[in-house]
């Protein structure tokens, strides 16, 4: 998560990627899948970088992890249904 | 794809754990500079390609404001599912409801939550909102066969950077607003909903 003085990193490219992709919509299309894919590693491994060096996390992370594991699980599972359901309502296809 | 991922999120945390261990000062650079850089560059590379694919545009017309039922479904869930595992667990069930209502957001939810709830489940809190932004990204290429929107759902309040790529690059770029206005939508509900819990009697 960014914290929302950053909110600006990540709403700018956003815009200005869906104003280019819209301007230049009708040009011949160039594969991105190879900058997507290396982006995403760099990313992951700079995330990953964040939480081993964060001492505080993993000092928490055997004192409170089974209680933490069943309740993640527990919110994905609930965070799922009430999507599902919400769908249904609101038929989103 | 996904053991790229788990290759490179390992690597990342060795190589952090080791940073933090020998004390070399080059975890600003990485998890600063370096995350921004690639998280601009994908985020700009997804806007492009949605914005460039005509289907993507027309579907996101006829879904309209209902992308903003997301969020909220997703608040409902998840604050019930910590209520749920509050009263499973035994521990202080208003405490679990606001860890819950992290969605994700670990570096918020865990000193937010200490503050208000102490800091046992302060930890809780830490723990709870990273494993959420973890098991998204882990388990994205197989909850997605359920349907497309369950990784959004997973993601909670981080759908709208760090799980971003990887959500878009599962489900679709048609998946992009719906997701990052999910993700944006629970960040700004995040501390109000904490604060709000926390006013329960505990």
């Amino acid at each position: 998560m960014v914290d929302f003085t950053s909110l600006v990193n990540v709403i700018v490219p956003l815009v200005a990627g869906v104003l280019l992709g819209f301007a230049f919509r009708n040009r011949k299309r160039v594969d991105l899948g190879k900058v997507v894919f290396g982006a995403i590693v760099v990313l992951i491994f700079s995330m990953g970088f964040g939480i081993g060096a964060n001492g505080e996390l993993l000092a928490a992370m055997p004192r409170v992890g089974f209680s933490a594991t069943v309740i993640v699980w527990l919110v994905l599972f609930f965070s799922v249904v009430f999507v599902l359901i919400a769908r249904r309502i609101v038929r989103m296809k | 794809m996904i053991k790229y991922i788990l290759l490179a999120l390992g690597l990342g945390v060795f190589a952090g754990y080791l940073n933090g261990n020998y004390g070399v000062v080059v975890e600003g650079w990485v998890s600063g500079y370096l995350f921004n850089i690639s998280l601009v560059v994908l985020v700009f590379v997804m806007g492009f390609v949605f914005g460039a694919d005509k289907e993507a545009v027309a579907k996101l017309r006829r879904t309209g404001l209902k992308v903003l039922v997301f969020p909220f479904a997703v608040a409902l869930g998840s604050i019930v599912g910590g209520l749920i595992g509050g009263v499973i667990l035994g521990v202080n069930v208003v405490g679990s409801m606001a860890v819950s209502a992290g969605f994700g957001w670990y570096t918020l939810a865990g000193p937010l939550v200490g503050q208000l709830f102490g800091a046992e489940l302060g930890a809780l809190g830490f723990v709870v909102n990273f494993l959420r932004e973890l098991l998204t990204i882990l388990t994205v290429s197989l909850v997605v066969r359920i349907d497309r929107y369950v990784p959004i759902a997973f993601g909670g309040a981080t759908t709208m950077d760090t799980t971003l790529p990887v959500i878009v690059r599962y489900c679709g770029s048609e998946t992009l607003i719906t997701a990052f206005s999910n993700g944006f939508t629970l960040s700004v509900i995040v501390p109000i909903a904490i604060t709000t819990i926390a006013t329960l009697p505990h």
